[in-house]
């Protein structure tokens, strides 16, 4: 990976002192040229040896097959660069050229229904022909959403931590398969740990990088919701799934579309509002009995196995086969406790 | 003189012929046991003395010496007492004449001179029967069980008094007479499938488990039925044949644990508590090496309530007998081999709370909480339960199918037909079921279509399967198959095979 002097100098500034953000920017502002930096330019607290520090920080990331990008950076988001905080570095693994793409941000908690989480995974497909998906690395939606893109690999998750570092550890393998396929991004310098606040910090990266947020599930006070509020802030569309009334993972999606986001049923709800045309995918074909199933399934809703078997006047056991079939194909979801949902 | 007299002690299931040889000297009177016995043994000598004057003998007086041969044979329990006594009788010139050397003698000694009954004697008979031996002095309790076994002069006795005077010829002992052994379906203490309401998807998982040998696992909330359901499992069952019973019998013999009836006829339900141990699970012991529970569920159900619960090196160590059928116990004692070829059967909730996946209460655990929860249960383990199914705690008061509320008869006659297929497919070979079968036979009689293929080629992509599931689904698909009298599998029965992995695909 090849840096200019001035970006050496500006990450020496961000990884090898123990500023805090507001001084950097002062610093930087006072030195004019990041390069005054390596010509002695009084950093408090720096080193003599700045220049050996920044080569030194640079090979550890090139042996870890990291890259940073700072603010100064040709390939830096746009996106980002507009919202009131951009991070002053951001530290990546994986397809870079993703980031000149146009990107969207697919969210939900990690309380996300079964239908949801087929829906959302659905869905992050679709779009990821259009867009690159961004999303974290947590279960529930965020997961539902890597899996829709891993594919394509039109995927940036965003992490709240050092990116030699993974929460929640059961996410190592997925981690590695998103920084093969799609790419990896970080504020923080590898080796940070997780903190709480760091996820907020997250979510504001979240909804700058991308066009627009859809927020597949949040509760009442998910931290989902977060995104939303800062993808508002800095002007993004936010799209929701609307819920039941009762279904408490989903009440802070219902609010969101209360307050004006758009409410999505399918992709075409998103895909419209940016001017694209839906790519069909190759439809799946049904049986004629896989289709009656369906039928059952999208009157009721969710319904028990037992039901849709009663309904058809079919034995269970050739129902569960059905539903099997269309759980491959995509077309019905297992809701647990033996109940199934069409998608 | 020197008396010898042959009795039989058990290493594992199998019987070891003991020669007990008495020897009265003159000299300072002493009484001397040698031949490795344990301290149950050695107290042999006391209930043998009080035994002999209760009986109205003499105790010889003088040095005497009893060997138990072969020397280097560990020598456990009461069942020695009968043949000690006997011997002693016998060196002391009390019983002269009487033919003893083709008589095996079994039993331990009351003080009053009382016959009590031992532990393990069918296994015992049938080894010494195999021996060659083929007279035997049975404790008249031990009867029931001796029964069953032909082509032997088997003599059961009350007392001590009754041994000598069968002897000496004065008052023959009656022989004891063959039953004939008649198989009778198992009650499962009152469990029926008629009472189960409703769960269609866990009866028809059951129905396939029992057809084809494979294990079982249910997941669902407290209180759905999942213990109930198990508790049905023997009655659908097929009944035991002679070979089978008589195994099973030998076994509970061992551990001591036999009915009034002297002969298992149930298929043996077992439900040991989650605080078992491994040693209480698979055999073990400090002077004696019991069989365990899942020898003890050899031929019927290992019922496993709460599966994350039990700890974790004893569910791991079920993984080799749950392929093998039979567990090795090493002791320094000496290796001893069971058999233990169970069903498994488990149950658990679907996360700490319960709730999960539960359509009216909320789930309150965390996905971190839920994995830890489930990681208890190792993939390897899993692995080789076919079958997982959800119980859910749905009412089914208004739905009125036939199939919600089948009696266990009625699906056990469904079970007995798929059994008669593999019976049919897999004459001549060490296996029973579908479930046993290796690489080799999927190869041969679990042919796929190329659509069935596919649609395995596709769960394997959605549902991120391992190397293993493919096998295992494989064979329930065969199994559902078989219910559904097809040769070929059909996508059908692939599809349903699919839909019983829902563990893998909550994780």
């Amino acid at each position: 990976m090849q840096y200019s002097e001035e970006e050496r100098a500006y990450l020496w500034l961000c990884a090898c002192t123990e500023l805090d953000d507001r001084t950097r920017v002062s610093v930087l502002r006072g030195a004019g040229d990041p390069a005054a930096l390596f010509e002695g330019y009084p950093v408090p607290g720096a080193g003599k040896d700045r220049r050996g520090e920044a080569e030194r920080f640079l090979s550890s990331l090139e042996k870890k097959g990291y890259f940073a990008l700072t603010l100064l950076s040709e390939d830096y988001p746009e996106n980002l660069k507009a919202i009131s905080d951009p991070p002053l570095v951001l530290y990546g693994m994986g397809r870079r050229e993703l980031l000149k793409e146009r990107k969207f941000c697919i969210v939900g908690s990690r309380r996300t229904p079964a239908a949801a989480l087929a829906f959302g995974k659905e869905l992050a497909k679709t779009l990821s022909r259009q867009f690159v998906i961004v999303t974290g690395l947590a279960e529930g939606g965020d997961s539902a959403a890597i899996a829709g893109a891993a594919e394509s690999g039109n995927l940036i998750s965003v992490l709240p931590c050092g990116l030699d570092e993974c929460y929640p550890a059961a996410h190592a393998s997925l981690k590695a398969r998103i920084a093969e396929r799609g790419m990896l991004l970080s504020e923080y310098v590898p080796g940070a740990k997780v903190a709480k606040y760091a996820f907020f910090a997250r979510n504001r990266l979240l909804a700058g990088l991308a066009d627009g947020v859809f927020v597949l599930s949040a509760g009442k006070k998910s931290g989902t919701l977060i995104t939303a509020d800062r993808a508002a802030e800095y002007g993004r569309d936010v799209f929701a799934l609307p819920y039941n009334v009762g279904v408490a993972q989903g009440e802070g999606c219902n609010d969101l579309i209360k307050k004006g986001a758009y409410l999505v049923t399918c992709a075409e709800d998103i895909l419209s509002v940016y001017g694209f045309e839906e790519e069909k995918g190759e439809a799946a074909s049904f049986t004629e009995e896989e289709e009656r199933v369906l039928a059952v399934l999208k009157e009721k809703g969710e319904a028990h196995l037992a039901e849709v078997a009663e309904a058809l006047g079919m034995r269970v056991f050739e129902v569960s086969a059905l539903l099997s079939a269309l759980e491959l194909k995509g077309a019905a979801a297992k809701a647990g406790g033996n109940r199934y949902a069409a998608v | 003189m020197i008396a010898k007299i042959v009795c039989y002690t058990l290493n594992g299931l199998a019987g070891v012929p003991v020669e007990v040889e008495t020897d009265v000297n003159k000299g300072i009177p002493a009484y001397d046991m040698v031949g490795l016995p344990d301290t149950a043994v050695k107290e042999s000598k006391e209930r043998v003395r009080s035994a002999l004057k209760n009986s109205g003998f003499q105790f010889p007086v003088g040095k005497i010496t009893v060997n138990l041969a072969p020397a280097d044979l560990k020598k456990e329990g009461a069942s020695y007492d009968l043949a000690v006594a006997v011997s002693l009788l016998k060196a002391s010139e009390q019983l002269v004449g009487a033919a003893t050397e083709d008589y095996v003698f079994l039993g331990e000694l009351a003080l009053s001179g009382d016959l009590r009954p031992i532990s393990g004697l069918l296994p015992i008979l049938i080894s010494a029967k195999g021996h060659g031996f083929s007279r035997f002095i049975i404790p008249a309790a031990n009867a029931p069980e001796a029964r069953f076994l032909s082509g032997a002069e088997i003599y059961p006795a009350e007392t001590l008094t009754e041994v000598v005077r069968h002897l000496s010829g004065i008052l023959r002992l009656v022989p004891l007479e063959t039953a004939q052994y008649a198989p009778h379906p198992s009650s499962g203490g009152g469990a029926d499938l008629k009472f189960v309401k409703g769960q269609p998807v866990a009866r028809r998982a059951l129905e396939i488990a029992v057809a084809g040998g494979h294990n079982l696992l249910m997941v669902g909330p407290p209180g759905t039925g999942k213990t109930m359901l198990a508790r049905c499992l023997p009655t659908i069952m097929p009944d035991l044949t002679f070979a089978e019973a008589l195994e099973i019998t030998k076994i509970h013999s061992v551990a001591g644990i036999l009915g009034e009836e002297g002969v298992v006829t149930e298929r043996p339900f077992r439900t040991p508590h989650h605080t078992a141990t491994t040693v209480s699970m698979c055999g073990g012991g400090n002077t004696r090496v019991h069989p365990g529970e899942i020898s003890l569920a050899h031929g019927g159900v290992l019922f496993l309530d709460e599966l994350p619960e039990y700890k974790r090196s004893t569910l791991e160590a079920l993984r080799q007998p749950l392929e093998d059928g039979v567990i090795t116990v090493a002791r320094a004692g000496g290796a001893f081999t069971y058999p233990a070829r169970f069903m498994l059967c488990a149950s658990m909730n679907p996360c700490p709370c319960g709730n999960y996946g539960s359509a009216n209460k909320t789930c309150t655990c965390t996905p971190a909480e839920i994995r830890a929860y489930r990681k208890k249960i190792s993939g390897p383990l899993l692995d080789r339960i076919d079958l997982q199914v959800e119980v859910d705690n749905v009412a089914y008061d208004d739905l009125t199918s036939p199939e919600m509320c089948e009696s266990s008869a009625s699906v056990k006659a469904r079970v007995e037909a798929v059994r008669a297929i593999e019976r049919n497919r897999f004459e001549g070979s060490a296996i029973h079921t579908n479930a046993e079968m290796g690489e080799r036979e999927i190869a041969l009689y679990c042919k796929l279509d190329r659509e069935g293929d596919s649609i395995l080629r596709a769960a394997f992509e959605r549902l991120d399967l391992s190397a293993r599931a493919r096998a295992r689904i494989i064979k329930v698909a065969r199994t559902v198959a078989d219910l559904d009298a097809s040769e070929y599998i059909l996508p059908r029965h692939v599809f349903e095979a699919v839909s019983y992995r829902t563990y893998d695909k909550m994780g």
